[in-house]
C-alpha cells in the first residue's frame, strides 16, 4: 500500500500534445526551446513559467523533455543554499555536450521559495548560471511579482500559465478512473473539480485519497471530504502539504491554513510521521522537533503567553518536514489521531480510577498520586489472582462495581459472585455462622483452597438458589 | 462484619500510637516529650518513602489529643490540592475551628511539602506565621534540600532513616502471625530487598504474596512482576529491534489496559533501562535513562503523553538501528 505510486506521478503528460489548456503558454515555450535545439541559443536564455499551483508548469517541461529527448535536470532553489548543489549545476550547464551527445534541459522549480528566504547568494547564483548556460533554462513559480525577483524577471523570458477549466479538469479526472477502473459519479467528479479551484494536482490528490479509502467515488462521500479549500486545509491536505514542503515557508503554511484547534493539529502530525518517514534517523528528528513544539504549547498553556505560538508553527510544520533527510518522498496514506479516540474511550476508566486512588488515599493517608503508583498495582494482583479474598477487600472499602471491574478486569464476574456470598452471610447469620469463620481466616494459600473448592462449590450453589428462589437483595447498606 | 471486611494491611497494620512505632527510636522519643509538655514547634519531617513520617504524625496526634485526634488535625497533601489558594482556604477556616481540650493549638499536617513551588512554599510560610497562635504545622518531605530555607529555619528537623533489616522482617514476621499466612525466610528477605528500606512497599508486595500463597522468593519476584506490567519490556524490545509502529501500539495498548500516565510509563521504562534481562551494550542504560529523564521532565512541566513518548520510542528504534550497524 505505501510503495503505491501517487496518481499525480502516474497519470503524469508525457507529450506536450498532452498538457492542455495552456497553448498561451506553449505557443511562447515551443519556438523558444526550438530555436535552442537548433544551436541558435535565444537572447534570453531563461524561461520562467509562472501561474496558480498544479497547472501544468512543471509537467510541460518534462513532457517537452521527453518529446525531445532531453536529458532533464533539475533542481530545486533551496538547494542553491548548498555550495556542491550549485557547482554540480554549474558544471553542467556550462559543457556544451554530455557524454553521449544527448542535449539538456534544466529545470529550476519553485524559484520564489527563494525571496522567502531572503537568501540574496541564491539569487545570484542562478543569475550567474544564466549567463554562462549552454543549455536552456527553465523556472517555475506561483508568484513572480515579489521585488526580489525583479533581476530574474529581466533575465527570462515570462511565460504564463492559466487557471485549468473545470471542464477539463473533470475530463482528467474521468480518464484516471477508468485507467484506474473505479466507479465514479459524474457529478463527483464535477464536485471536486469544482473545489480545486483549477488545481489539477490537487483535484487528482483529492481523487486518490478519496478512491483508495473507499473504493469507489460518489457525491455523497466527495462532499464530506473535500471540504471548500478556501486555503483552509483538512487534516489530509495538512499533511500532504506539510511533508510534500520543500522550504519553511511552506511547510509553516500548511500548518498555519486549518481550521483544527492547536492540539489536534500535534496529534495528526504525531500519528502520521512513521507512516510518511521511513528512515529511523528522519523520525526521529521529526518527532523531536514535534515534542519541542508540544512543550512550547505546553509553556503557552501555563503562562497564557501567546507570543510563543508561533514558536509551536516553527517546530511543528518546518521542524517536522525538514527532519527529512534520507526518507524518499513516497504516497503515504494518512491515519486518524488514535490517541483522540483513545482518550474518549479510557475517559471513563481514568475517572474510576482517580476516584478509587482517592478512597484509599484518604484511608491510608498518602497522595492520589502514591497510591496509584504504590498500592493499586497490588490490589490489581490480588483481585486477579483470589477473587474470594479480593471481594473482602472490596467490602473492607466499600468499592463500586466500576472500581472493581477496574481492578479485577476479566474476574469481575468472580469477585462479585463472592461479595455476594459475603453479603449474604452477614444477613443469614445464623445459617452461614460457621462458613463465615472458615472464609474469615486470612489469605490461603493454592493448596488449603482446593481442599475447601468443593465446600465453595457447595455455598456457590446454595446463595444462587436463595437468590433466585427467596429474592433476597443482594445490597445491603454497608 | 469485621470477619467479614478485609483492609490493606498498610492501613490494618499500621502503628496507631507513638509506643507502637518499633523503630526510628530517637524521634520517637523526642515526639513523645512533645505529647508530655503538650507543646511543640513547627516540624518538619524528611526522609524516603515508607519510612513512617505519616505514621508518626498521625501517631503524635493520637497521643496529642486521643482517639478522635483527626477532627484536630488538618490533613492536606501537597501533590492533590490544587495549589496555595485551596490550601490557604482549608487552613483559613480549619485555624477558626474548635480548639481541643487541654491542647492550646491544633495541628495541620502537609505532606509532600517538596512538591510545592518555591512560591508556594513562601506563601505557606506566610500562613504558618499568620496562624501560630492557634496551629502547627508538621510538614512532610522526601527531600529537605527542596524545602526553603525560611521553612527549614522555623521548623524542628526530623531525619528519618531507611528502616534497618531486621526491624522490616521483625514487622513482616509479626504480620504473618496475625494473618496465620505461611512464608519462608528467604521470602521475607526478599521482600526487604526489593522494597529497599521502604515499609510501606514491603506490606504491600507482602499482602500481594499471602494472597496467591506461601511467601517464598518465587512468589515474591511473581508479584513484583506482575505488578510491573511485562509488556513495558516487550515494547522497548520492539523499538529497538526497528518496529516502531508495534512499540506504539504496545504503549497504547498499556496506557489502556493498566490506566497507566505517561510519566508511570517513563518511571517503569526506567527500572527496565538497567534490568539484565534487557540486552544492550552497557554504556547505551546510561544514554537511554538520560533520554528517560528529559522525556519525564517534559511530561512534569505538562507536555502531552503520546507525543513525548513517541519522541522516546523513536529515539529508542534509531539507537536499535545504529546498533546493529556496528554490530
Amino acid at each position: 500500500m505505501s510503495q503505491r505510486i501517487p496518481w499525480v506521478i502516474k497519470y503524469r503528460p508525457k507529450r506536450i500534445a498532452d498538457v492542455a489548456n495552456q497553448d498561451q503558454a506553449k505557443e511562447k515555450f515551443i519556438p523558444w526551446l526550438r530555436q535552442w535545439l537548433q544551436g541558435r541559443p535565444p537572447e534570453k536564455k531563461a524561461a520562467l513559467f509562472y501561474g496558480p499551483a498544479g497547472v501544468g508548469k512543471t509537467s510541460l517541461v518534462e513532457a517537452a523533455a521527453h518529446e525531445y529527448g532531453l536529458e532533464l535536470i533539475e533542481m530545486n532553489a533551496s538547494d542553491f543554499r548548498r555550495k556542491e548543489d550549485i557547482e554540480r549545476i554549474a558544471k553542467v550547464a556550462a559543457t556544451q555536450m554530455s557524454l553521449f551527445g544527448r542535449r539538456k534541459i534544466i529545470l529550476l522549480d519553485e524559484v520564489d521559495g527563494i525571496s522567502g528566504t531572503a537568501d540574496r547568494g541564491g539569487l545570484d547564483a542562478i543569475l550567474e548560471l544564466i549567463k554562462i548556460t549552454k543549455h536552456p533554462i527553465v523556472m517555475t513559480a506561483n508568484d513572480p511579482w515579489d521585488q526580489k525577483l525583479r533581476p530574474l524577471r529581466e533575465a527570462s523570458l515570462m511565460i504564463p500559465f492559466n487557471r485549468l477549466s473545470e471542464r477539463y479538469v473533470v475530463q482528467v479526472l474521468k480518464r484516471i478512473c477508468a485507467a484506474e477502473r473505479i466507479e465514479c459519479e459524474d457529478a463527483a467528479l464535477k464536485y471536486i473539480a469544482q473545489r480545486c479551484e483549477g488545481d489539477l494536482r490537487s483535484a487528482i490528490n483529492d481523487l486518490q485519497a478519496i478512491a483508495e479509502g473507499y473504493g469507489k467515488v460518489t457525491l455523497d462521500i466527495v462532499r464530506n471530504l473535500v471540504v471548500s479549500r478556501d486555503r483552509q486545509y483538512t487534516p489530509w491536505e495538512m499533511l500532504r502539504n506539510l511533508f510534500m514542503s520543500k522550504y519553511a515557508w511552506q511547510a509553516k503554511r500548511a500548518v498555519t491554513h486549518t481550521d483544527l484547534d492547536y492540539e489536534t493539529i500535534l496529534q495528526w502530525i504525531n500519528e502520521n510521521i512513521p507512516n510518511q518517514y521511513t528512515d529511523p534517523e528522519d523520525v526521529w528528528r521529526a518527532f523531536e522537533s514535534l515534542a519541542r513544539a508540544d512543550i512550547y504549547l505546553g509553556r503557552i498553556k501555563r503562562t497564557l503567553s501567546w507570543d510563543l505560538l508561533s514558536y509551536v508553527f516553527d517546530l511543528a510544520g518546518p521542524g517536522v518536514a525538514l527532519a527529512r533527510k534520507k526518507s524518499k518522498f513516497r504516497w503515504a496514506k494518512y491515519s486518524f489521531p488514535q490517541k483522540i479516540m483513545l482518550l474518549a474511550k479510557t475517559k471513563e476508566m481514568r475517572e474510576i480510577r482517580e476516584a478509587l486512588a482517592d478512597a484509599i488515599a484518604k484511608r491510608i493517608h498518602t497522595s492520589r498520586t502514591t497510591v496509584k503508583r504504590e498500592v493499586l498495582p497490588y490490589l490489581m494482583i490480588i483481585f486477579r489472582e483470589r477473587p474470594d479474598y479480593a471481594a473482602r477487600i472490596a467490602v473492607g472499602y466499600n468499592l463500586t462495581d466500576n472500581m472493581i471491574k477496574y481492578l479485577a478486569g476479566p474476574l469481575y464476574s468472580q469477585v462479585k459472585e463472592h461479595i455476594n456470598m459475603l453479603l449474604l452471610r452477614m444477613e443469614k447469620p445464623a445459617t452461614a455462622s460457621t462458613r463465615v469463620e472458615t472464609r474469615a481466616t486470612q489469605p490461603q494459600t493454592k493448596n488449603e483452597e482446593a481442599g475447601t473448592s468443593k465446600a465453595r462449590r457447595a455455598t456457590r450453589k446454595s446463595s444462587r438458589r436463595r437468590r433466585k428462589g427467596g429474592g433476597t437483595q443482594t445490597t445491603l447498606p454497608l | 462484619m469485621s470477619s467479614i471486611a478485609e483492609l490493606l494491611w498498610a492501613e490494618k497494620y499500621r502503628p496507631r500510637s507513638l509506643d507502637e512505632i518499633v523503630n526510628q527510636e530517637e524521634i520517637v522519643k523526642r515526639l513523645k516529650k512533645f505529647v508530655e509538655e503538650k507543646n511543640m514547634p513547627h516540624l518538619l519531617f524528611v526522609g524516603p518513602p515508607g519510612t513512617g513520617k505519616t505514621t508518626a504524625a498521625h501517631a503524635l496526634a493520637h497521643d496529642l489529643y486521643g482517639e478522635n485526634y483527626l477532627q484536630y488535625m488538618l490533613e492536606l497533601n501537597a501533590s492533590d490540592e490544587r495549589g496555595i489558594d485551596t490550601i490557604r482556604t482549608k487552613v483559613k477556616e480549619f485555624a477558626r475551628s474548635r480548639t481541643p481540650p487541654g491542647v492550646p493549638f491544633k495541628i495541620v499536617l502537609l505532606d509532600e511539602a517538596d512538591n510545592m513551588t518555591a512560591d508556594a512554599q513562601q506563601a505557606l510560610r506566610r500562613l504558618m506565621e499568620m496562624y501560630t497562635a492557634s496551629t502547627r504545622f508538621i510538614l512532610i518531605a522526601n527531600f529537605p534540600s527542596k524545602i526553603i530555607e525560611p521553612i527549614q529555619s522555623r521548623c524542628a528537623l526530623f531525619r528519618f532513616t531507611p528502616l534497618k533489616k531486621e526491624d522490616v522482617i521483625a514487622r513482616l514476621k509479626w504480620i504473618c502471625e496475625q494473618e496465620k499466612c505461611k512464608y519462608t525466610e528467604e521470602g521475607l528477605e526478599t521482600i526487604y530487598e526489593i522494597s529497599e528500606g521502604d515499609m510501606r512497599r514491603a506490606i504491600n508486595v507482602l499482602q500481594a504474596a499471602a494472597a496467591i500463597g506461601t511467601v517464598t522468593p518465587d512468589i515474591v519476584y511473581k508479584v513484583v512482576g506482575l505488578a510491573h506490567p511485562r509488556e513495558i519490556r516487550e515494547m522497548i524490545k520492539l523499538a529497538l529491534d526497528g518496529q516502531f509502529q508495534r512499540a506504539r501500539d504496545q504503549l497504547r495498548q498499556l496506557m489502556i489496559n493498566y490506566g497507566l500516565s505517561g510519566v508511570d510509563v517513563i518511571k517503569q521504562i526506567h527500572r527496565e533501562i538497567f534490568s539484565q534481562e534487557l540486552k544492550l551494550p552497557e554504556e547505551l542504560r546510561v544514554m537511554i535513562a538520560d533520554y528517560a529523564g528529559e522525556i519525564q521532565f517534559r511530561l512534569v512541566e505538562g507536555a502531552d503523553d503520546e507525543i513525548q513518548l513517541s519522541a522516546f520510542l523513536a529515539w529508542l528504534t534509531l539507537l536499535g538501528q545504529k546498533m546493529r550497524a556496528s554490530s
